[in-house]
């Protein structure tokens, strides 16, 4: 990482032309993307009947469209309503500059984070948590240990406090300060109660502002580069702010690996299921110029229904990753956004749909999972996180077109029921606390869906 | 005239603030009934909602559409007696994403459709500090305040805002309604919140069953999953 590049992306966050966020959101950013989708011919060439996509003429099309957005809009920066923009050669070298490799933890739970392309038969590594998911302060260790305790897993990140000490958190306070730090000594004594002591881990996710940040990543104990990755999000796709800018800059303080990542919205501000690729393709760019990032997430939401698992959103995603990982050398990753609650088959579709395509996508790592879209307190558990780490290993080899198959095979068994999806149960009530197993309901559930993809050609890794 | 109203819809439809105003100016000038134009803005609008929800148009384009409508609107009301306008007044919303969260696409979405469904919107934008709500509704005369939260560690700040109403003493001026992916029927009634929505859709029901009622609901108005 360096600094020197990250003075000139502040330099320019103060410095570019000027603009008001409402016109960037409605004027700026949708008719560049409209243009770009007429002149490229991209307009309507999403395929939701074959949600994998198969073309490779196309990647390279939407790559080209991609990369040309992000060149001519840059990135807007909230705080000094300017625009950040690169030269074309500083987009490319950008992109150049970014890590091909990333070794983290240690020990036998040491892990190397490597380019994949698509069909790639080189397992993606699996990051596996409750992501974003809210969870009661006795229970952030418990079901860190449940998700660590399978050797499928990884990378562990933990979900987001409930309460500190017993208070509620108010983010944005110097309660998160201290709780930043509070995260990162509860990953650890979950990995060490797994027998992983080496085990990596991502922080501070439960940091909505920049203070947890500050406060945890770093502080003695707690994160730190050997062990954990740096989390920075984007507000959203194309923007950046202040909050963002303080995340990147404590990581170059320490020399810390950077995530950067945000969700693009088919049907938000880029429109289209293409439109969101082209979109999601931009961010990619402009995110290794402006935050210089290790790893890298550009994924894509439906905001029908706020998740990723439907026929438009994989399509999309497999478009993308497909172009992140054939025309760059970057580290790109996807996360798996569910709708659905743990012990429902629905919630073990999705994540499979999500996974198998990805992976055989190209993608170099699968973080998951977000039971319920994020909705309920304490609704995540150790099964789902070691049946996508498990469904992420098996895929590795798969040719896209026989992804395209299991993917259209198994979205009827689910995707009427995006809207309103099945609510399942709660940590404790799928989850036995004591030997941290899930319920004889649960398992079997598990062990029938694996079934059906075992029937549908997928091979489970090891039994 | 009838030229004239196709070239404000057509202002609309396109999202041009300026041929709005100017097409409703000329409407009023040539002596148009005001209420008509609005009946027929009114019926747009809900054909734009209706694209938008079989994503034959998108965002920005609904974003666009509902500022032109706001432009419109401005020149119109003002021909309006006073006691006509009572009766086609949807309300006024005061919305913004709670302090501590920077997201914000939820919350525009909600509140482009509010504006869709003619009521008056005042956005304040994401990271609004609690007081913020406070002074900017009792300022505008809010009927409704909106508060979005997609994160947990910044749910807590809508209770902030019910409470310091409540401490206030003005509580019962305003319907409240809550929202955000985190944010359930359970929470909203926990903190005595008025109204709650999963979808957008949800959320301009919700507004308008909580206007309907005017101050006299009593009890949660939840729409969009039934059993959570």
């Amino acid at each position: 990482m360096s600094e020197t590049k990250f003075l000139e992306v502040l330099d320019k966050a103060h410095t570019g032309p000027v603009c008001k966020v409402k016109d960037w959101e409605a004027r700026i950013v949708p008719l560049e993307i409209k243009r770009i989708l007429k002149e490229h011919g991209l307009t309507g060439v999403c395929a939701p009947e074959n949600p994998v996509n198969t073309d490779d003429g196309l990647v390279d099309d939407f790559w080209e469209a991609g990369f040309e957005l992000a060149l001519s809009t840059g990135m807007l920066c909230l705080a000094t309503e300017r625009i950040i923009k690169f030269t074309e050669e500083e987009l490319k070298e950008a992109l150049r500059n970014r890590p091909s490799r990333l070794t983290l933890g240690s020990g036998s739970d040491r892990v190397v984070i490597e380019p994949r392309k698509p069909e790639d038969k080189k397992p993606p590594i699996t990051t596996m948590t409750p992501l974003g998911i809210t969870f009661s302060e006795d229970l952030i260790i418990p079901v860190c240990q449940a998700i660590a305790q399978y050797r499928v897993v990884d990378i562990v990140i933990s979900p987001c406090l409930l309460t500190f000490h017993g208070r509620i958190c108010r983010g944005g306070t110097p309660y998160e300060t201290l709780w930043g730090k509070y995260e990162g000594l509860l990953v650890r004594e979950a990995t060490r109660r797994a027998g992983r002591p080496g085990m990596p881990a991502w922080g501070v996710e439960s940091s909505p502002t920049e203070y947890g940040y500050l406060g945890g990543y770093g502080a003695p104990g707690s994160f730190d580069p050997s062990w954990a990755i740096a989390i920075a999000l984007l507000p959203s796709p194309l923007k950046t702010d202040y909050s963002l800018l303080h995340k990147v800059a404590h990581a170059i303080n320490w020399g810390a690996p950077i995530e950067s990542g945000h969700w693009t919205m088919i049907g938000g501000y880029e429109g289209p299921p293409e439109g969101a690729a082209v979109g999601a393709l931009a961010a990619h760019v402009l995110q290794c110029a402006v935050m210089q990032p290790t790893v890298i997430q550009s994924d894509i939401l439906d905001v029908r229904y706020f998740g990723n698992c439907g026929r438009e959103a994989i399509w999309a995603n497999s478009i993308t990753v497909q172009a992140r990982s054939m025309k760059t050398n970057t580290l790109p990753f996807g996360v798996t956004s569910q709708v659905s609650g743990p012990c429902t088959d629905m919630l073990l579709y999705e994540t499979a749909c999500i996974s198998v395509a990805e992976v055989s996508s190209g993608i170099c790592m699968v973080m998951g999972t977000r039971p319920t879209g994020c909705r309920f307190p304490d609704y995540a558990s150790g099964l789902e996180n070691r049946f996508c780490a498990e469904v992420v290993k098996a895929s590795a080899g798969l040719r896209r077109g026989e992804a395209c198959e299991l993917v259209k095979a198994l979205l009827p068994r689910y995707e009427d029921r995006l809207r309103r999806p099945p609510k399942g149960l709660s940590f404790p009530q799928c989850t036995d606390l004591k030997t941290l197993q899930p319920t004889p309901e649960w398992q079997a559930i598990y062990e029938k869906v694996w079934k059906e993809l075992e029937n549908l050609g997928l091979q489970k890794p090891w039994k | 005239m009838s030229s004239v109203t196709e070239k404000l819809k057509e202002a609309i439809r396109i999202g041009s603030e300026k041929d709005a105003r100017e097409m409703a100016e000329k409407f009023v000038e040539q002596g148009g009934d005001p209420l008509a134009a609005i009946s027929e803005v009114t019926v747009l609008m809900q054909e734009i909602g209706d694209k938008f929800s079989r994503f034959e148009i998108f965002l920005p384009e609904v974003i666009l559409a509902a500022d032109a409508v706001k432009e419109a609107l401005a020149v119109l009301t003002a021909k309006i007696p006073e006691e006509k306008k009572r009766e086609i007044r949807r309300g006024k919303v005061v919305i913004g994403t709670v302090f501590g969260d920077i997201h914000d696409i939820g919350k525009n979405l909600v509140a482009t459709m509010l504006q869709v469904a003619g009521f008056e919107v005042v956005d304040l934008g994401a990271d609004v500090p609690s007081g913020r709500f406070v002074d900017e509704a009792e300022k505008v005369k809010a009927d409704i305040i909106a508060m979005s939260s997609l994160i947990t560690p910044s749910m807590i700040y809508q209770k902030d805002v019910i409470d310091q109403l409540q401490d206030m003493g003005v509580r019962s001026r305003y319907r409240i309604m809550v929202g955000g992916a985190p944010v359930t029927p359970q929470w909203a009634e926990r903190i005595s919140a008025d109204g709650w929505g999963k979808y957008a859709e949800d959320a301009v029901e919700v507004a308008k069953i909580l206007m309907e009622g005017s101050r006299e609901v009593s009890g949660l108005v939840a729409r969009g999953a039934p059993g959570e």
